[in-house]
């Protein structure tokens, strides 16, 4: 059976935000970029947001979920809090594709807003009350504060990847 | 408003069930799915720990292995880092170490010169004589010229021909004083000749320098044999140095067949030394 390269290549490349996604679950990027005591993003949340609001044919909910497993093992969580608080960003997501129209960096951003409030406080609370753990609120709140403030700079990276590889956005 | 609130009522159902072309699974399910993940994980169920065990033993091996590139740009980094302040750092600590060098070889010089004067107050102290310490602050030392120059003089109470010792040894005599310094003869310079008496038998002798490191017994004895073993000591029989200090071992040169003196002080070694004024009064010295 011949291989169609293109194909494989096309594949691939529209693979990338995935195999990124399960990299950043697995190698601890939330804990390996903490710097000041304060300056912490979650760039899950970012991935997730934008490609299931743009192109959600590229990220599928299952993997969402996957990811969302893995990173609880990483990170000794309970399993699926992680899950949980991922896919309630895609479900934020998914809820602005199917309500707005037509959609621009700004309203992407400040839709944004809600959705890592509420990842964040699902993650918050879960640990809070099914788990033996310490998480300080503060912590938490600016994470998402930079995780909002850098969601720009990684819309338009995306943006530019997505033009780049001629994907059609998503109607 | 309804037609607001069933706008917003159709949009999150259509976004918990809609599963789209690619999508398998709809949110709802998944939602459902991990809520009943969490509660089996708090319940802590034996299965479930199994279950956590051998994928948290999977994914540690995993994220062990795909962590190391963002470790690695994170060694890098400071490597690099490190790198840049290097220059600055090395420049710092060669002036740090020059500076301790210089102190470590001041402290040096201090403790042997503090060594020296301990020996020279205890020479005071223990000696038969009334000594005044001095500094070399010259010393000439070739085959025809054999002196050293001193840093007390006449200032000090310094006579010519007073005997000079190095560590309760004799080395020399004052020839030449001045108010701030004086000059003495080595005992080996070829002009000095000294009266000795060789121990155990109490031959007498004169000592006179070669030129060398080691000084020759002249006019001894006809009938004199080395027995191996002896000690040259000052007699005092020239009226100007006094008896009994001390000179060196006597010794015995098989190839030019004469009779030797190795010096107790070696002369090239001198730094501090002690200019015999007089003998002393006390008898616990004595």
């Amino acid at each position: 059976m011949p291989i169609n390269v293109k194909t494989f290549q096309e594949s691939f490349l529209r693979s990338i935000p995935l195999i990124l996604l399960v990299y950043i679950c697995i190698s601890e990027f939330h804990t390996q970029f903490y710097y000041w005591s304060i300056f912490s993003f979650n760039l899950q949340f970012i991935i997730i947001y934008y490609w299931v609001l743009r192109d959600p044919s590229i990220l599928g909910y299952g993997f969402v979920f996957l990811c969302g497993i893995i990173n609880d093992v990483v990170l000794s969580l309970p399993m699926g809090t992680s899950a949980l608080s991922y896919l309630f960003v895609a479900l934020v997501a998914a809820y602005v594709r199917n309500a707005t129209v037509r959609s621009t960096m700004f309203t992407d951003w400040f839709t944004f807003v809600i959705a890592a409030l509420i990842g964040n406080f699902i993650t918050y609370f879960l640990l809070k009350n099914f788990a033996e753990m310490k998480v300080e609120y503060s912590s938490m709140f600016f994470n998402s504060l930079f995780t909002f403030i850098l969601y720009p700079v990684f819309w338009f990276t995306f943006e530019v990847y997505k033009r780049l590889i001629n994907l059609k956005t998503y109607d | 408003m309804p037609t607001s609130r069933d706008d917003f009522g159709i949009a999150i159902r259509s976004a918990l069930l809609q599963r789209g072309a690619k999508q398998k699974f709809s949110l709802f399910v998944l939602i459902i799915v991990s809520v009943a993940i969490l509660s089996l994980d708090n319940i802590n169920l034996k299965p479930i720990k199994i279950l956590r065990s051998v994928i948290n033993d999977g994914i540690y091996r995993i994220s062990a292995i795909s962590s190391s590139p963002i470790k690695f740009s994170s060694a890098t980094k400071d490597f690099f880092v490190n790198h840049i302040f290097l220059y600055k750092e090395n420049k710092q600590l060669k002036l740090e170490l020059q500076e301790l060098k210089k102190e470590k070889l001041n402290t040096s010089y201090l403790q042997a010169e503090n060594k020296k004067l301990q020996e020279i107050v205890q020479l005071d102290k223990e000696s038969a004589f009334i000594t005044v310490g001095a500094k070399i602050m010259l010393d000439k030392n070739s085959p025809y010229l054999n002196s050293a120059i001193i840093n007390k003089g006449s200032n000090s109470s310094i006579k010519l021909g007073m005997p000079v010792l190095s560590k309760g040894h004799l080395i020399g005599r004052i020839v030449e004083v001045n108010f701030l310094s004086s000059r003495i003869l080595l005992l080996n310079d070829l002009n000095s000749r000294i009266p000795v008496v060789l121990s155990p038998n109490g031959e007498q002798a004169i000592l006179t320098g070669a030129g060398r490191k080691r000084p020759v017994l002249e006019y001894l004895p006809e009938n004199f044999e080395f027995e191996g073993k002896g000690i040259a000591y000052t007699s005092g029989k020239d009226g100007v140095l006094f008896s009994g200090i001390s000179i060196g071992e006597v010794i015995e040169d098989q190839i030019e067949k004469r009779i030797e003196v190795k010096l107790f002080s070696d002369p090239d070694q001198i730094f501090l030394v002690n200019v015999v004024l007089e003998k002393s009064t006390d008898l616990e010295a004595m």
